[in-house]
C-alpha cells in the first residue's frame, strides 16, 4: 500500500529527488482546514496516483484513513473531498469532472457523486488534483482558488442566495464569466442542513447524492470558486491521447445506444423507459399514463423550448442545454434543460406532465439545491398521503394534488427553510415516513440504508434496485452494462430472473468506480472500457488494461464497503422499503415481484462478489485477490492471526 | 432507432410483416434487418442479438415471455428500442 496523504500541514519533510509525475496529473492536493482557516499544498506520489488514480479512488482511501467511526456526517473530522482525475482538463470529451466523496447525511455513510461543467479542468490548470476539506468554519466562507493558490474568504454576502445567484455574485465580484470561473455552491437547502441537499455548479450541474450539500453546509462552506488557471498539463503520449479521444467520440456518435445520448443527452429516457415500465409515475402507484407519450420524444422535448448548447469541458455531445420557456406562467424564464431524472423527479413521479412547468420546477430544485430524485420521492409521497388522508391540508398548510408544480415549489420552500412540517420533510422521505408510520410509511420509496433510489421505477429494473440497496456509495455503484460482453457477461438477460440480475450486477462491479476516478463524465465513457483505458494510458504513460480497471474499481468498492460498515451499515439494511420493493399493478412489468426473489438475489450477489453474507465484509480471500492484504488484516484480525 | 430504417431518429416506423408457418422472433427480425443494413449491423452480433437494442415482444423484453426462437402468433408485436442506461 502506498503511503497516504496526511491531514495535517507538513512543516518540513526531508525529500529525496522527486519522481516524475505521470502525465495528466497536476501533482498535488489542496488541503483546507476550515476550523483554522489554513490551506496548504500536499504533493502525492506517482505510486499513490497509480494506486488511487483520483476521484472516488482517492476519496475512498481518504475516508478510510481519516474519518473514524465517531465522526459522523456533521462532525468536524468528516472530510469533504472534491476530486478530479487524470483525464480532467485534457481534450477527451466531458473532462471537467468533479467527484464528491464524503460521509453523507442521508445514510451517514460514504458517498461518491459526480458533476461536470468546468470544475475539474479549472482546478487542474490551477495546479491541483483534488481539494480535501476538513473542520467547520466559525462564520460562512467560500474558497477561492487561482494559479497563485487558495484563500478562505468571507461569504456573509452570499448567505441565503440560491446557487445561480451565488455564481452570478461571485462572477461579478471576480470579474469573470463563462468557463473562466467554475463555481460549485450550496443553496438555502444546504445552508439549513436539509439532509438531501446537493452541491450545484456552473448553472445546472449537480453532485446530488446522499446529502453532500448538507455536509458542505455543516462546514459553513458556501461555495468553491475556481478561476481557470494557466498551468499546462503534460501528457505522456499526446498523439495517442488524441487518437483515443477520436475513437471514443466516434463510438459515441455511432453506437446504437450511445448515439441517442450523443444527439439528445438523456432526453430519450422518458419514452424508452415508459415502454419498459421503468418510468416512475405518481409515486409508483401506476406505470400507465393517459398523456400522449409521442409529445415526450427527445426532439419534441428539446425543440419545444428556445434552446442552446451548454457543453462541459471539451465535450462534443449534444447533451447539456439551457432553454427558455416559451409559454405558460413561467414564460421567458431561463432554465437548464432537465436531464431524464429531472423530467422524472420534478415531473412524472409527482404526476406533473406539463413540460414547461416541469422544466421550471427542475431548475428551482437546482437553485435551492436539493437532490431531484429524493425530492421526487418525497413530494410524490406527500401528494399520495394528502390524497389518501394520511397527511391533512391543515398539517401541510395548503392543498397538494398530483401534478401541482406550484404546490411542489411551496413544499420546497417549507423544506429549505425547515418551516413547519418542512422541518420533518427536510429529513428525507425515509425518516419522515418512519415518523408518521402506519399506512403513510407503507407508500414511501426509500432504501433501508437511507439512500434515495435513482429516478426510475426499479420494479422494472431490478439490477439498479439491487445495486442501490447493496451499494457503498449512497447511490448506484456497480456500473452501466455498456458492453457487458467485454467483461465476460451475457449481452442480455431476462430482467426478471433474480439470479441472472445478481450475476450481472456483480459482474459489472468496478466499472463505475473506475470511471468516477478519472475526472470524466460518465456519459462520455459510454464506450468500451478498452477505449477509456487507452486514453488513460496515453495520458499517464501507464499501460492500463481492462482487467486492471475492473480490479481497481472493485478494490475501491471494497474500501468503500469497509467504510460503510464502520459507519453502521449492515446486510440487514440491504432491502427496499415496502413500496419500493412492491409489485407493479399495471404496465409492462405488471406482476413481476422482486420481493419474492430478493433473498436469492442477495445470496447470489454476495457469492459472486466474494463478500461475507452474514457480516457484509469482503472475505479475506477477496481482499487478498484485490491486493488489499492490509484491509484484510483490519477487517479480519482474528481469522488471519490464526 | 428510426434512423436505422430510413426515419429521422424520432417517432416510430411500423412494419406489418407477413407470418409464415413457423415464424419466430428471430426469423421476423432477420427478415426486417435484411432490408436495412444499418439495422442489421446494430441489431445482431453473429447469430445472436447484440448488446444495445432492446427487443420487446408484446411489451415484454425478450427473455420474459418470448425467447429469440419462440413462435409468433398473428397480431404479436415486436418493438425495438435504443437501450437507455442511467439517468
Amino acid at each position: 500500500m502506498a503511503t497516504l496523504p496526511t491531514s495535517t500541514p507538513a512543516k518540513t519533510r526531508a525529500r529525496a529527488e522527486p519522481e516524475p509525475i505521470p502525465g495528466g496529473y497536476a501533482g498535488k492536493l489542496l488541503r483546507v482546514d476550515l476550523t483554522t482557516g489554513r490551506t496548504w499544498d500536499e504533493p502525492w506520489s506517482p505510486a499513490q496516483m497509480r494506486e488511487l488514480i483520483g476521484g472516488v479512488g482517492l476519496g475512498a482511501m481518504i475516508l478510510y484513513r481519516e474519518v473514524p467511526a465517531k465522526a459522523g456526517w456533521d462532525h468536524p473530522d468528516n472530510r469533504l473531498v472534491l476530486a478530479t482525475g487524470p483525464l480532467a482538463g485534457l481534450p477527451v470529451w466531458g473532462t471537467g469532472g468533479l467527484t464528491v466523496v464524503t460521509r453523507g447525511a442521508m445514510t451517514n455513510g460514504p458517498v461518491s457523486t459526480q458533476a461536470n461543467g468546468f470544475f475539474g479542468a479549472n482546478l487542474k490548470f490551477c495546479g491541483y488534483d483534488a481539494i480535501v476539506v476538513q473542520g467547520i468554519a466559525r462564520e460562512w466562507v467560500y474558497l477561492h482558488i487561482t494559479d497563485a493558490g487558495a484563500e478562505v474568504r468571507d461569504a456573509a454576502h452570499l448567505r441565503g442566495k440560491d446557487t445561480w445567484q451565488t455564481q452570478d455574485a461571485l462572477g461579478q465580484e471576480l470579474g469573470l464569466s463563462g468557463h473562466q470561473l467554475s463555481v460549485y455552491s450550496i443553496g438555502p437547502a444546504g445552508e439549513n442542513l436539509v439532509r438531501f441537499a446537493a452541491i450545484q455548479g456552473d448553472y445546472g450541474h449537480v453532485a446530488s447524492k446522499n446529502g453532500c450539500g448538507a455536509v458542505m453546509g455543516k462546514k459553513r462552506l458556501k461555495a468553491v470558486a475556481i478561476e481557470r488557471g494557466t498551468g499546462a498539463l503534460r501528457v505522456a503520449d499526446p498523439q495517442g491521447l488524441m487518437q483515443a479521444a477520436d475513437v471514443i467520440g466516434y463510438d459515441l456518435k455511432t453506437d446504437p445506444s450511445a448515439r441517442s445520448l450523443y444527439e439528445y443527452g438523456t432526453l430519450p429516457g422518458v419514452v424508452n423507459l415508459y415502454k419498459l415500465g421503468v418510468l416512475p409515475i405518481k409515486n409508483y402507484t401506476t406505470n400507465v399514463s393517459t398523456a400522449d407519450l409521442s409529445e415526450w420524444e427527445a426532439p419534441k422535448l428539446r425543440n419545444g423550448f428556445d434552446h442552446r448548447g451548454h457543453q462541459c469541458n471539451a465535450c462534443g455531445m449534444h447533451h447539456c442545454h439551457m432553454q427558455i420557456i416559451l409559454s405558460g406562467p413561467h414564460k421567458g424564464a431561463l432554465v437548464d434543460e432537465p436531464e431524464y431524472e429531472g423530467w422524472s423527479g420534478a415531473g412524472w413521479t409527482i404526476g406533473a406532465t406539463t413540460k414547461e412547468d416541469v422544466s421550471w420546477l427542475n431548475t428551482e430544485l437546482d437553485r435551492a439545491c436539493v437532490d431531484v430524485n429524493e425530492f421526487g420521492w418525497l413530494c410524490g409521497w406527500v401528494m399520495e398521503c394528502v390524497e389518501k388522508g394520511y397527511i391533512t391540508r391543515d398539517q401541510l398548510g395548503f392543498d397538494l394534488p398530483w401534478g401541482d408544480t406550484q404546490g411542489a415549489r411551496r413544499l420546497l420552500e417549507l423544506i429549505t427553510s425547515r418551516e413547519g412540517v418542512g422541518d420533518l420533510l427536510a429529513e428525507g422521505v425515509k425518516r419522515a415516513a418512519e415518523k408518521l408510520g402506519g399506512d403513510a410509511q407503507k407508500c414511501a420509496i426509500y432504501t433501508l440504508k437511507g439512500a434515495a433510489p435513482r429516478g426510475h421505477d426499479h420494479r422494472g429494473r431490478w439490477d439498479e434496485m439491487l445495486d442501490t440497496c447493496t451499494s457503498g456509495t449512497g447511490t448506484l455503484e456497480s456500473g452501466n452494462p455498456v458492453h457487458p460482453t467485454e467483461v465476460g457477461l451475457p449481452a442480455r438477460i431476462n430482467p426478471f430472473d433474480g439470479e441472472a440480475v445478481a450475476r450481472l450486477v456483480a459482474g459489472l462491479r468496478g466499472r463505475r468506480n473506475f470511471e468516477d476516478s478519472l475526472g470524466i463524465c460518465i456519459f462520455t465513457t459510454r464506450t468500451r472500457l478498452e477505449n477509456v483505458c487507452r486514453a488513460l494510458s496515453a495520458a499517464t504513460g501507464w499501460a492500463y488494461t481492462v482487467e486492471e480497471s475492473v480490479r481497481f474499481g472493485r478494490r475501491t468498492g471494497a474500501i468503500l464497503r469497509a467504510v460503510d460498515l464502520r459507519c453502521g451499515s449492515s446486510p440487514r439494511l440491504e432491502y427496499p422499503s415496502e413500496r419500493y420493493g412492491s409489485t407493479p399493478v399495471d404496465g409492462p412489468a405488471k406482476g413481476q415481484a422482486v420481493r419474492d426473489q430478493w433473498e436469492k438475489m442477495l445470496d447470489t450477489w454476495y457469492a459472486e462478489v466474494g463478500y461475507d453474507r452474514k457480516t457484509g465484509k469482503p472475505s479475506p480471500q477477496t481482499l487478498e485477490a484485490l491486493g488489499l492484504d492490509w484491509l484484510a488484516k483490519d477487517l479480519w484480525p482474528r481469522s488471519l492471526s490464526k | 432507432m428510426t434512423r436505422f430504417v430510413g426515419g429521422d431518429g424520432s417517432g416510430r416506423v411500423v412494419f406489418d410483416e407477413p407470418l409464415q408457418t413457423g415464424s419466430t422472433v428471430r426469423s421476423v427480425l432477420e427478415g426486417v434487418s435484411s432490408r436495412f443494413p444499418e439495422l442489421r449491423a446494430a441489431l445482431w452480433h453473429e447469430r445472436e442479438l447484440g448488446e444495445h437494442i432492446e427487443v420487446l415482444v408484446n411489451d415484454a423484453v425478450v427473455g420474459v415471455s418470448h425467447e429469440l426462437d419462440s413462435r409468433l402468433e398473428p397480431g404479436d408485436r415486436i418493438a425495438l428500442l435504443g437501450q437507455f442506461m442511467g439517468g
